[in-house]
């Protein structure tokens, strides 16, 4: 690992995380943008000197943990995954697949939630976004039908109409799958089941 | 009739204009109104002290 990466995570020896903070910083989820907004100020750990807001690793982790809970206290077919953003088709397929949920990848259909004239239509109890910017349409309609909405957000993203924020960096591919496999091992294990036998590239979007 | 109070306002909830779902660490139930959903506002389980969103 580079000195420049030990410098973005906090040093803390007693804090057991689900993966090494290395493999964290090899994937790159603490990489936030240039923007900084006031509702993802508590997650963001520093500024680099290019200007890019560093994520805390810590705080990632304990969201994954605490999401992984909360999504296993759903049914596994009552949750919804949405991800419009190319790298992050896959990772949310795989999370569908594996877990038993609902998907929608690519563009979401106006009324998926809300109109029960759609082929498509769909009664989720949660809904897990991937950029609550990019898959607004689905937070939009979340809120109308009144179901909670977890979403992973970067440094740039508002929490408007989210009810738990996973803090990562959700534009890289590697990031993405990750956060994905991390949280899909977590829901699992959750339920109990403690096999599983899938690694990060599974997850992984083609270039 | 229980009545329901959003955590972070504790204004009355009636209608569709809330959220309800279980606490992400323990499990009790939370209610937040349409509003403080929208602003974003910090929401704390009375239950276990976890802070939201």
């Amino acid at each position: 690992m580079m000195v420049k990466d030990r410098d973005e995570v906090k040093s803390d020896e007693t804090y057991e995380y689900l993966i090494s903070p290395d493999e964290y910083l090899a994937a790159g989820v603490h990489i936030g943008t240039q923007v900084k907004t006031g509702d993802m100020r508590k997650f963001i750990y520093k500024v680099r000197p290019d200007g890019l807001y560093v994520l805390d690793i810590r705080q990632l982790d304990e969201r994954l943990r605490i999401a992984g809970k909360f999504l296993s206290r759903f049914e596994p077919s009552k949750i919804l995954v949405v991800s419009a953003r190319q790298y992050g088709q896959k990772p949310a397929m795989m999370f569908a697949k594996i877990t038993g949920a609902e998907y929608r990848v690519g563009r979401f259909i106006p009324g998926t939630l809300t109109n029960p004239m759609l082929r498509d239509y769909t009664e989720p109890d949660v809904v897990l976004v991937t950029d609550p910017a990019i898959d607004s349409q689905a937070v939009q309609e979340a809120t109308d039908v009144g179901i909670p909405v977890v979403a992973l957000c970067d440094s740039n993203n508002s929490a408007s109409n989210v009810d738990l924020i996973i803090p990562t960096n959700n534009k890289g591919r590697k990031a993405l799958a990750l956060v994905y496999w991390l949280l899909t091992r977590e829901v699992l294990r959750n339920r109990g089941i403690t096999d599983f036998p899938y690694s990060v590239s599974d997850f992984e979007a083609e270039i | 009739m229980e009545v329901k109070r959003c955590v972070t306002c504790g204004s009355n909830l009636v209608g569709t204009n809330y959220v309800a779902f279980p606490c992400p660490s323990c499990g009790e139930t939370i209610y937040r109104c349409k509003r403080c959903r929208k602003l974003a506002n910090p929401y704390t389980c009375e239950n276990c002290g976890f802070t939201g969103p």
